[in-house]
């Protein structure tokens, strides 16, 4: 169906990133889990495998672990443009829980809602903007409303 | 001189001129000669094309310059664009890139969104080698289909790396009960276009 009433959004990127370096947007991640309930035994296992690793290669990201009795495990991701993003991680395993941080740090924290076009520019004409007379004679632009004497003479 | 006034009466009476010449009488005769001299005031030569749109182009006729010449003005441009190349003497470049199955035209810190995962890490810089045109404010290089790795160097940085809102697809057959939705999520990759160089190795 149309889309044509969802929000929307022009392309955009936080504070001209990647314009001189590249900085990732994601801040901080909590691992919000229970110790003992079977919906956040993957995030335990995660905790387990992959969490050191990913803070150490990660140096730029925050990760918080927060045993907590909670049916619900989740993660939550704040971003620098103060974004926070909460998504509930029950019964994933580890590997799907590593897929999701990853997708969360390459993210910017920008609402994910229809883009109405897929690029941006600040200087959209460089040779300047296209009008019917260029690359035309100039005589073309000038109409005379006044006859001149040779013209009047034939006529 | 008989012979043409036969044809003038074809012509006048619109029937074959074997019919007429069949039954030619003296006076029958006089009587077409003035009825075709007060019908038609001038005689049009055989062949003759009136002068419409179809005939003729309505512009002034073009004159193309000398061959010769031209090549002497070609040389004279391609000097000039080295010049400006070598010299720097370029504002803002911007090129025209095949990416994603797709051309754009980007400049220096542009962003474009690419409905797809790429290869690439995030903050990764990548280089776009598809360089159809690249163009500044005085002249434009015209890939024939491409410009060469050597003369133009578009970079390119990976800034996001994401999903599109989700899409509803949806089927729906009438007084059949029959329905399926479906939501489609695709990646997305946005990408910022760092540097435009053009090296002045042009021939």
């Amino acid at each position: 169906m149309t889309s044509r009433g969802t929000p929307s959004r022009f392309l955009k990127s936080v504070l001209q990133n990647g314009v001189g370096r590249y900085v990732c947007q994601l801040k901080r991640l909590s691992l919000v889990f229970s110790k003992d309930s079977a919906n956040s035994l993957g995030v335990r296992e995660f905790i387990e495998d992959g969490v050191v690793d990913f803070a150490r290669q990660n140096p730029g990201i925050v990760v918080y672990v927060a045993p907590e009795k909670c049916s619900i495990p989740k993660i939550v991701a704040e971003y620098l443009n103060g974004t926070v993003k909460e998504e509930p991680v029950n019964r994933k395993t580890s590997e799907e829980i590593r897929q999701l941080i990853k997708k969360l740090s390459d993210q910017s924290g920008l609402e994910v809602i229809r883009i109405r076009k897929p690029f941006h520019t600040d200087s959209p004409s460089i040779q300047g903007q296209w009008h019917p007379f260029v690359n035309r004679s100039p005589s073309l632009r000038v109409q005379r409303f006044v006859k001149e004497k040779s013209e009047l003479e034939s006529s | 001189m008989t012979a043409s006034v036969v044809r003038g009466c074809g012509q006048l009476l619109r029937c074959p001129s074997v019919f007429c010449k069949g039954y030619l009488r003296p006076g029958f005769l006089n009587y077409a000669a003035l009825c075709h001299q007060s019908s038609q005031p001038s005689k049009l030569p055989v062949g003759y094309v009136p002068e419409t749109s179809l005939s003729k182009p309505p512009w002034p006729e073009v004159k193309l310059p000398d061959p010769e010449e031209e090549k002497k003005q070609n040389i004279d441009v391609v000097h000039k664009v080295n010049d400006l190349i070598a010299t720097g003497q370029y504002g803002r470049l911007f090129a025209v890139v095949h990416f994603a199955s797709r051309q754009w035209k980007v400049t220096n810190e542009d962003l474009i969104l690419i409905e797809n995962h790429i290869d690439a890490e995030c903050g990764e810089r990548i280089c776009l080698e598809k360089v159809l045109l690249v163009g500044s404010e005085n002249f434009s290089l015209i890939g024939r289909p491409l410009l060469g790795k050597d003369l133009v160097r578009v970079e390119a940085t990976v800034i996001e790396k994401t999903e599109c809102s989700p899409k509803v697809h949806m089927v729906f057959w009438k007084r059949h009960r029959f329905q399926k939705k479906k939501f489609i999520v695709q990646p997305q990759t946005v990408l910022r276009i760092n540097s435009i160089e053009v090296l002045p190795n042009l021939s």
